[in-house]
């Protein structure tokens, strides 16, 4: 059994709204192996962005741990420790690349020199990134800005960023969300093979069953005791761990 | 939900973009109204001071004794309008006063000398004549004099008295005049200020609202009418802050204006500043229509980010830019000189942030990483806050220049002055006493420092032809021409000129003539003095601040034997005597009891204190333009990084902590105002250089030398920096807790580019 990449173990997160306060997520707790996906599904309000912002530290949980490549956190770590989120920091930097609907690159900088910056901020050489465009397809877009190229063409942008940087984990909250049904399966087959090729791990948040169904794994959140559930994309011999 | 209603919610969102652009209305408006009613209260009491000092004439005996107590009671007794005066000089820091009779003077009408006509004035340093009468017995110098209306003839007097000219000081026309020009160019300079900042604020919550404009012209609603509610929602918010900030306004100019008012008085021994209530219609109406203009200037407001649009007119304002260089350098008449100011201003404007954001891409070329970035952001933060960047650029600029004119005007009127006051007394020369009395006793004087004869009076220009086409000059005659006036720093000289003036060779002018006639060292001058010509050549230019007549500076000797001299005195250094016994003496040697010694140290003293005082108004005013600025830059920052504070937050996904996405934010801060501040600096020292060297010689027909003050620069530097840091640290409070996407589609899309 490979050691996963992402352990989770009792994560809680509450939000408060005024006097009240709501569970988003509740003593969830799952691993996933190294190079595998996994889709989290669910009604709006379930929690998938907001656990994805947990697995890169983006927000902190109110209880529970986690062991993103074996550095481990838990809940009040910033107070007890106090670098929790220079670590967190460092991981996101060089091994967590993150990918959100839309506004994924620096609106000043050309496509090239998104994928360049996001590539020097991993340690990772920067020659590569006008290959990462071109096989996404943007050879021809490289030197343009992001107004200047279509939605469809900024995501595959963004996936070159990611890709850029080596990472061992990707976290993508609904990287189709706001595409054309034909432009996401475009960006969804260079999400898939790339990742597949690099060989990293793949954590995606889709509303789209066709999405969630190329993962080998699939986290329904909203189900009351979200479980961990094999794919048909899970080769028989992988067992969900 | 109306459509106002509809508009309006965007202020229920965002209730403190709201308050940011309400509180740039009312500080605008403060300032603005400050500013105006100082100068225009100040307008009115120098035309008040005008009237009080000018064009009175006094009675004095023929026989050259002192006027009396019984000399008034005969005057009256033949029935002639006269009112006593008498001048009681006490030991400092008392100073002067001056007694008058209001019942005296009941028969000048509203003229009557002391009394300005208006109940807006004090009643300092004017006192009932029994007043001062007791203070000139209780230790004080008392001087009296018996004034007459301008309209009484020489032939109505008694036998045994004749008329004379009478001042209360030096006229505050002129100076006056250069002050108010220099508070009326701050006031249209402060007014350009506030619109622009007015207008950015309110353009950055445009932005915001384009969204819904564009949402409602989907529903069908016409542009006409989103545009109407607009204009109805601003000139509402207008009314409301107008009013608030023209009363603060009123309120700064009466804390300001009690240092005003206490430096008039100092400078014309009269209260001069009134203190009046003045109208608020004109204030409330030009700052009305200036927020509306500069809100709703054009409808492309509704569309587009003004700022990104504007640059594109650059060319045009590079021609404005030349063109307007050119109109101050060459302008011979102040509308001209204006024009060119505001020209360079406008295109200015214009170019900067362009300028400014080239400079920035140009150097993000170079870079890597980051560091690109930054410098790619700062280009964007220059174009989207166009606007308060060159709002705070003019006032950098009018603060450094301000600074700059202050402290060379201090500088060389300081040194000027000090000339003009070497020796250590000044005795005036009774009338109907011979000068040459008083000659003839100080040359005799073992012991006395050095001294000399001045004998003031005018002379008529010719031109060569002879004809007099040319203006009366003041002549200023010296004998002899020694220490006390040599040392005089002259602006251009023919060699040997001092000696030779001494000698009778020639003359000097001072510069507002030598700039009217065009005269240099070697031209020669005629002019008539007693009906006789004279031709001189010129044999050097002197500095004379603070008035605009020509004068012709003289050795004695050139003065014709039958020449009368409106003003005769002695300038003396006493030496190794006492004043008090030089003063004796020559009262005795002119057997006259009425003589007074003046201290030129305390004049000077008074003088500087001033000017010192006057400027301290204008800084005062500068800073304030800048702290407004500063804190219009603060509102816009933070508006703005409302819509940039996602890319900090991808900055912190991509790695960075968050005190390192904070150092980009400050890094980007400090840079914008530190370029702001670079910009601003040869902006303010052109405009040193207008003030001194061409407005100056224009209105008034003298100059000051340009200097420039790096160690200011510095400050002014600093102070920019610290602007930014302060932006920097509240933007930066915005990156704490977590950022949402952008919910635009422009910015998701990286429209703001």
């Amino acid at each position: 059994m490979t050691e996963p990449v992402v352990q989770v173990t009792g994560l809680s997160k509450r939000f408060a709204t005024g006097a009240d306060a709501v569970t988003v997520l509740a003593e969830l707790s799952f691993a996933l192996p190294a190079g595998a996906s996994l889709a989290l599904t669910g009604r709006s309000g379930s929690g998938k962005s907001t656990l994805l912002n947990l697995l890169c530290g983006l927000e902190a949980p109110e209880a529970g741990r986690l062991q993103v490549f074996g550095e481990a956190f838990a809940a009040g770590d910033d107070g007890v420790a106090g670098d929790a989120s220079a670590r967190w920091a460092r991981l996101r930097r060089r091994a967590i690349g993150v990918v959100f609907q839309d506004a994924n690159l620096m609106p000043a900088l050309t496509l090239l020199e998104n994928v360049r910056l996001r590539a020097t901020l991993a340690g990772q050489p920067t020659a590569p990134a006008a290959d990462w465009l071109a096989r996404l397809g943007l050879a021809e877009l490289a030197n343009r800005y992001p107004d200047q190229v279509s939605g469809g063409q900024r995501q595959r942008a963004a996936l070159a960023m990611v890709f850029a940087m080596n990472p061992g984990l990707i976290l993508a909250d609904e990287p189709t969300g706001s595409l054309d049904h034909h432009t996401a399966d475009d960006v969804a087959d260079s999400l898939f093979s790339l990742q597949q090729h690099s060989g990293c791990g793949l954590i995606l948040a889709t509303h789209d069953p066709a999405l969630a169904a190329r993962c080998q794994y699939r986290l329904d959140l909203g189900h009351d005791r979200p479980e961990l559930a094999a794919t048909s994309a899970l080769p028989s011999a992988a067992a969900p761990p | 939900m109306t459509l106002f209603a509809a508009l309006f919610s965007h202020y229920r969102r965002h209730p403190l973009q709201l308050l940011a652009l309400a509180l740039m209305i009312v500080l605008a408006t403060t300032l603005w109204t400050g500013v105006h009613h100082l100068t225009d209260r100040a307008r009115v009491s120098l035309a008040e001071s005008e009237r009080a000092v000018a064009g009175q004439q006094q009675l004095v005996r023929d026989d050259g004794q002192p006027v009396t107590v019984q000399d008034f009671a005969n005057l009256r007794r033949a029935g002639l309008c006269v009112m006593p005066w008498l001048e009681v000089r006490r030991p400092p820091p008392a100073g002067r006063v001056i007694g008058v009779d209001p019942f005296a003077a009941t028969c000048f009408g509203d003229q009557a000398p002391g009394q300005a006509g208006s109940d807006a004035l004090n009643g300092e340093p004017f006192l009932d004549i029994g007043e001062a009468a007791q203070l000139s017995t209780n230790g004080g110098e008392g001087v009296l004099s018996l004034l007459v209306p301008q309209t009484v003839d020489p032939a109505q007097l008694p036998p045994g008295y004749q008329l004379r000219g009478f001042s209360l000081g030096p006229a505050t026309g002129e100076l006056g005049e250069s002050f108010l020009l220099n508070l009326d160019a701050l006031g249209v300079l402060v007014l350009l200020i506030t619109a622009l900042l007015v207008r950015s604020v309110y353009q950055l919550g445009l932005v915001q609202r384009r969204e819904s404009f564009a949402l409602l012209t989907r529903f069908g609603v016409p542009g006409g009418r989103v545009w109407g509610w607009l204009l109805a929602e601003m000139a509402a918010l207008t009314a409301l802050c107008v009013l608030p900030g023209l009363w603060l306004g009123r309120w700064l100019a009466a804390l300001l204006g009690g240092g005003f008012g206490a430096a008039l008085e100092n400078l014309f021994d009269t209260p001069l500043y009134a203190v009046g209530a003045g109208g608020v219609a004109v204030p409330a109406l030009v700052m009305g229509a200036v927020v509306l203009a500069a809100c709703f200037a054009d409808r492309r407001l509704l569309r587009y980010l003004p700022a990104a649009r504007y640059v594109g007119t650059w060319p045009a304002a590079l021609v404005g830019l030349v063109v307007g260089l050119l109109l101050v350098r060459f302008a011979t008449v102040l509308g001209w000189l204006f024009a060119g100011i505001a020209l360079v201003f406008v295109a200015v404007g214009v170019l900067t942030p362009r300028a400014l954001a080239g400079m920035a891409q140009w150097r993000a070329r170079a870079g890597e990483g980051l560091g690109k970035w930054r410098r790619r952001e700062l280009a964007v933060v220059f174009r989207r806050l166009a606007l308060p960047v060159v709002a705070l650029q003019f006032a950098v600029a009018m603060v450094l220049a301000v600074q700059a004119l202050v402290s060379t005007f201090e500088n060389t009127f300081e040194v000027w002055l000090g000339q003009r006051l070497e020796a250590e007394f000044y005795v005036e020369v009774p009338a109907f006493v011979a000068v040459a009395d008083g000659v003839h006793y100080l040359d005799g004087l073992a012991g006395l420092g050095d001294w000399h004869l001045v004998q003031r009076g005018r002379a008529q220009l010719e031109s060569a032809g002879g004809t007099p086409a040319l203006p009366q000059v003041d002549l200023f005659a010296i004998s002899p021409v020694g220490p006390l006036v040599t040392g005089w720093t002259l602006l251009v000289a023919a060699p040997d000129a001092w000696s030779r003036l001494a000698a009778g060779e020639g003359v000097m002018v001072n510069e507002q003539l030598a700039r009217r006639q065009g005269y240099e060292p070697g031209d020669t001058i005629t002019f008539r003095l007693d009906g006789r010509a004279r031709t001189l050549p010129v044999l050097g230019v002197y500095a004379d601040y603070g008035r605009p007549a020509g004068e012709i500076l003289t050795a004695g000797q050139v003065l014709p034997a039958a020449f009368q001299p409106r003003f005769v005195s002695f300038s003396i250094n006493p030496g190794a005597l006492a004043m008090d016994d030089v003063r004796q003496g020559l009262a005795a040697a002119w057997g006259t009891e009425a003589l007074t010694a003046r201290d030129n140290q305390s004049i000077q003293t008074l003088a500087s204190g001033v000017f010192d005082q006057t400027f301290l108004l204008t800084r005062a005013i500068t800073v304030l333009t800048l702290v407004l600025a500063g804190a219009s830059l603060l509102i816009m920052g933070w508006v703005f990084f409302t819509t940039r504070v996602w890319y900090y937050r991808l900055l912190s996904v991509w790695g960075l902590t968050r005190r390192e996405a904070a150092n980009q934010l400050r890094w980007l801060a400090v840079a914008l105002t530190g370029c702001v501040a670079l910009v601003a600096l040869p902006l303010g020292v052109w405009l040193t250089w207008v003030l001194v060297a061409r407005i100056n010689p224009l209105a008034f027909g003298w100059s000051l030398p340009m200097a420039v003050y790096p160690g200011f620069w510095l400050e002014m530097l600093g102070w920019c920096l610290l602007i930014g840091v302060v932006i920097s640290l509240l933007m930066g409070r915005q990156l704490r807790g977590l950022t949402p996407a952008p919910a635009m589609a422009n910015v998701a899309a990286g429209g703001e580019r």
